[in-house]
């Protein structure tokens, strides 16, 4: 038969009509040229929210008493390392910056 | 069973914050400087605007860190805890339904 020929014609008609009227019963988006679309990245779920519940809660910040003695207990480490001359330097005057200049 | 605080979880956290604030926001700029179909300017004004939003809103910024000790490397999901957690947890007998394979 010719390569035009009568019957792959009537069968690519009958597959289009059908998916057109699939896409229009279930409001499906086509592309039959394949062109790029939008409609990829719109269609994907949100995951914002369970990205963002990755860290548990610590129940330790609920209670102010036990957030407090830790803020105090930091804070004299952190003093008993001044005392000694431990404590961070200042800003600029660090090992790297030190070495960059 | 503490959650030790460490600085690259905080920072972790806020860009997990970030993200989810402005994923839908995100998502429009990007599909709608990516159709084809629209105009130029269109397209161009999207793209400078979803270069506006903050770097830390990104997804891609986002790393599974461990919860326990803050490890960013071989995190499993489905527990989130690094191999070295899991495996002293799972020895102690902390995590239900683990038990040593042997078959």
């Amino acid at each position: 038969m010719a390569p035009g020929s009568l019957k792959s014609i009537l069968t690519a008609a009958v597959n289009t009509g059908v998916t057109e009227a699939r896409a229009r019963i279930f409001g499906h988006v086509l592309n039959p040229t394949g062109l790029k679309s939008a409609h990829k990245i719109l269609r994907k779920k949100l995951i914002g929210e369970k990205v963002a519940q990755w860290y548990p809660h610590d129940i330790r910040k609920d209670d102010p008493l036990i957030m407090e003695a830790e803020e105090k207990e930091r804070t004299n480490k952190l003093e008993m390392l001044k005392r000694r001359g431990k404590g961070p330097p200042k800003k600029g005057q660090g090992k790297r910056s030190k070495r960059k200049s | 069973m503490s959650v030790c605080r460490e600085n690259a979880n905080i920072r972790d956290n806020h860009r997990r914050l970030l993200a989810e604030k402005f994923e839908l926001r995100r998502n429009l700029y990007k599909a709608l400087c990516k159709d084809t179909s629209l105009p130029d300017e269109l397209r161009e004004e999207n793209r400078y605007k979803l270069s506006k939003l903050p770097r830390n809103s990104s997804f891609t910024r986002i790393r599974n860190r461990c919860i326990f000790s803050g490890r960013g490397r071989s995190v499993y999901e489905t527990f989130r805890m690094s191999r070295i957690v899991f495996r002293a947890l799972a020895s102690k007998g902390m995590l239900n339904g683990v038990k040593k394979a042997s078959w």
